[in-house]
């Protein structure tokens, strides 16, 4: 198809200017694009805006070959190109002329309505179009941001700390730290959780030890001062352990971890260790060891190299007092004792309270020294206050006793000095007081050595300086704390019988030790990890890590007033 | 010497014939960097021993923070680089590449960071801003990665310049022709001449449609309307209508681009703010810890 295009413009002089062009194809392009054989620069017509076909003469279609976004996507028209047609495409005009003599068809194409002449209105009305055109606020935001966060959160915070005018204004109600609390604190510390500079007591400074020792004034020292370990801690701080915020529950880590870094190796550590290395209390842990009391102050002794006597200077078998057929009662015919008939536990339910003469024993064992005449007894105490009321009691028969007791006691006949009739004579007065002190004495020695108080004591006899005898106890060295640096609860072992740990029955001497080996305790206890049937139980189950004898800066003294007396709500 | 500066800086770079996505930049090098930093992360976490539980101020702690701290400055960075058109560090694909990728890492270690402790503080604030903001940028990466094509699907071969200026000349085009037809038509082809809008507000921006456009008014009523004619003057009422039909179609068309235009957009309006108060937040994070050391 072979087609004369003739484009039509008006020069600045308004004369019209025609632009002759051959065009020579089966499909002769009519668009924007610079491709086109007919075009039309315009914005307002499509890259390829239409076609002319050859259809048994020119045909101008649009809308159907590739052209899927032309603007006639739905209106897809077909017009016939006969001469004296025309065609609107766009702001163009397109007339068809009579055809010229060797061509398929003429046309001219003209722009009827220039961009310049497009009426305003409309695009008055489509200027907002973008959100930035609307003006959506967002560097605005950001800063509003920016400052609500910066003054809320730090600036009038920060006031509590930092020397800003406004430091101690209460009357801002936002001017709260508490923001920065990064979690809740453990139970006891809560008193004192929203005073943040009762332990962060001086800004962009770590946490002082001397803010924990002023509440924790007696904790001690791992190891005693005086040992070389304390060395080892030099410079550490409480928090290196002791991590608050992190829960209500603890401050530090409840297993092996800590103790074993060390104990695993102790005396390599350490050259004054006396204890051994341990790693874990099921796998490596040493055999106890108990304090015993001795001569002078306490001796430690591993338990499992050989036997271990104590030496308590008592005579108590526990086998004849746990006799299951009873053992012999001064009123009633048997009474049969169980552990708990000596041994009651304290308020704490923890341990026990001492075993005293006076509570447990004397019922049975009574302190009567003349139990044919009276049932009073000597004191329970010092030997010389015992003898004087043997003494004493002797003297006063011999001058007023009745003749019944007389002659019971005395065992010759008579009676009291005084109840006889007539003044007495000086040789007479002589006489009752030498029967007296005859038999005072004659008891008293028997009270000692025989009867009363060697049932129970090691007695040492001496000669007195005005050559009588003088009579000693051996001192009791009872032992109430045989492990004193393990943490044990009576209360919370209350299911097991005490025969479970404490073999006694069989008992015959006080010299024998009833503590519990470790290999008991095993049979419930696993290390730090979970073993079959048995509770896992780390260091700190039994051991604590701060000794209580030294406070931890011998130097420190506590302020008078301490900031936990003031409250919760005290003033900051 | 000086030409050798000159080439360099010349130097033709090799850009990829096919799209790239930003997503697979220089065959998915800072996805391999951001899994390998947070895989890194997370094996030390699991291997760490804290002296309590895991938190920020073990000296784990303070190094997932301060891989954080600096990752989220060198992120906000992007905002500035962006800008820079002129500067040769890197390609503006690549660091959009980084800052997608290592963002999502900054989510992992932030998260070790933390030891999962959160609470009512600042602390969590910034954590919470943190994510806020990262999780937009994927919104915004879901975005970018899917609303482009739709956009050049819609548009096909126009400008919205093009499209509103063929319909402001259809605009013109009707007014001549209508002219001659009844009022009762006239009226309502001038209220679509005088009536219609596109944009103007946020609704009709983000929603790319204007339920009570008068040009879609009167494509629906004409036909109506026009069935009592007859003659030359129907010949010209259905001519008005088939203009009104394309002004309707490219409103439609115009009116989706700017839809899909406010989409490309509107996350930024949130991304940006929040990474600003993030900014604020994380600085009195870290002074007040340190504050309260």
């Amino acid at each position: 198809m072979k087609l004369l295009v003739i484009t039509q413009s008006r020069n600045r002089a308004g004369r019209t200017v025609q632009v002759k062009k051959e065009v020579n194809a089966d499909w002769i392009r009519v668009g924007r694009a610079a491709s086109s054989e007919v075009l039309l620069a315009d914005p307002r017509v499509a890259l390829n805006q239409g076609l002319i076909l050859d259809r048994d003469g020119p045909v101008y279609t649009e809308g159907e070959v590739g052209n899927l976004t032309s603007t006639t996507k739905r209106a897809v028209r077909s017009v016939r190109l006969k001469p004296g047609s025309a065609v609107d495409v766009g702001p163009y005009k397109i007339t068809v002329l009579d055809t010229p003599e060797g061509y398929s068809g003429a046309i001219t194409v003209e722009l009827v309505r220039p961009r310049e002449d497009v009426a305003p209105e409309f695009m008055s009305r489509a200027n907002k179009l973008t959100l930035r055109s609307l003006h959506l606020p967002k560097r605005l935001v950001a800063l509003a941001l920016f400052a609500v966060v910066a003054v809320v959160f730090f600036l009038l915070p920060s006031g509590r700390v930092l020397d800003l005018p406004w430091k101690g204004e209460q009357s801002i109600a936002m001017a709260s730290d508490r923001f920065w609390n990064p979690g809740p604190v453990m139970l006891a510390h809560q008193p004192i959780e929203l005073k943040c500079e009762a332990c962060h007591e001086v800004a962009f400074v770590q946490v002082r030890d001397e803010s924990c020792l002023e509440c924790h004034q007696k904790i001690g020292h791992h190891v005693g001062q005086d040992m070389k370990p304390a060395a080892l801690f030099q410079g550490t701080r409480c928090a290196e352990c002791h991590r608050d915020h992190k829960g209500v529950k603890t401050t530090h880590r409840d297993d092996d971890r800590f103790c074993v870094d060390c104990h695993k190796d102790v005396r390599g550590r350490a050259n004054g260790a006396q204890s051994q290395n341990v790693s874990d209390f099921e796998k490596d842990h040493p055999a106890f060891r108990l304090s015993i009391p001795v001569d002078k102050g306490v001796k430690r002794v591993r338990m499992g190299s050989g036997p271990i006597e104590e030496s308590s200077n008592l005579v108590f078998p526990h086998e004849v007092h746990l006799d299951p057929k009873g053992v012999r009662h001064p009123d009633k015919d048997k009474v049969k004792l169980d552990c708990a008939a000596c041994h009651k536990p304290d308020a704490s339910k923890r341990t026990f309270e001492p075993v005293t003469m006076q509570k447990h024993c004397q019922e049975c064992h009574r302190l009567e020294f003349e139990p044919a005449v009276t049932k009073r007894q000597v004191p329970h105490g010092l030997p010389g206050d015992a003898i004087t009321v043997v003494n004493e009691f002797y003297a006063n028969l011999a001058l007023n006793g009745v003749k019944d007791s007389f002659e019971k006691a005395f065992g010759v006949p008579g009676e009291g000095l005084l109840r006889r009739v007539g003044q007495p004579s000086e040789a007479q007065r002589q006489n009752a007081l030498a029967l007296a002190g005859k038999k005072a004495s004659q008891v008293s020695e028997e009270l000692f050595e025989v009867r009363v108080c060697r049932a129970c004591h090691a007695i040492l006899k001496e000669d007195g300086p005005d050559g009588k005898p003088v009579w000693n106890v051996a001192k009791i060295r009872a032992n109430n704390i045989w492990m004193p640096h393990a943490r044990f609860d009576h209360k919370s072992h209350s299911q097991s019988k005490c025969a479970d740990c404490h073999d006694v029955a069989k008992s015959k001497r006080s010299q024998d030790v009833a503590m519990p080996k470790i290999e008991s305790c095993r049979e419930c206890h696993a290390g730090s990890q979970p073993s079959e049937k048995k509770i896992t139980s780390n260091c700190l189950l039994c051991h604590g890590f701060h000794e209580q004898q030294h406070p931890w800066d011998p130097g420190f003294k506590p302020k008078g007033k301490t900031r936990v007396a003031q409250g919760a709500s005290g003033d900051r | 010497m000086p030409l050798a500066v000159h080439k360099k800086q010349y130097a033709v770079r090799e850009l990829p014939v096919r799209h790239q996505s930003i997503l697979e930049y220089a065959h998915f090098r800072w996805l391999k960097g951001a899994l390998l930093l947070s895989v890194a992360c997370a094996a030390v976490y699991i291997w760490h021993d804290p002296p309590l539980k895991p938190y920020g101020g073990t000296w784990l702690g303070y190094t997932l923070g301060t891989i954080g701290a600096l990752l989220i400055l060198w992120l906000v960075w992007f905002g500035v680089r962006k800008r820079r058109y002129a500067t040769r560090v890197g390609t503006a694909q690549g660091w959009l590449s980084a800052h997608v990728y290592l963002g999502t890492a900054l989510l992992v270690v932030a998260t070790l960071h933390t030891g999962f402790e959160l609470g009512w503080n600042v602390h969590t604030l910034a954590y919470v801003l943190m994510c806020l903001v990262v999780f937009s940028g994927f919104y915004g990466v879901y975005i970018y990665a899917t609303v482009p094509h739709l956009m050049t699907a819609n548009r096909g071969e126009d400008t919205l310049d093009g499209m509103l200026m063929r319909v402001a000349d259809l605009d013109k085009e009707i007014r001549e022709k209508a002219l001659s037809l009844p009022d009762q038509i006239l009226k309502v082809v001038n209220s679509s001449l005088d009536g219609t809008r596109i944009g103007g507000s946020f609704l009709r921006v983000y929603s790319g449609r204007d339920p009570s456009c008068p040009t879609a008014k009167a494509v629906r009523e004409l036909p109506e309307i026009g069935k009592r004619l007859s003659g030359d003057i129907a010949k010209l009422n259905h001519e008005v209508y088939t203009l009104l039909l394309q002004k309707n179609e490219i409103l439609l068309r115009a009116r989706r681009d700017i839809r899909y235009k406010a989409r490309l957009d509107l996350w930024l309006y949130f991304h940006v703010p929040l990474s600003i108060a993030l900014l604020a937040s994380l600085s009195v994070h870290v002074v007040s810890v340190f504050l309260y050391w």
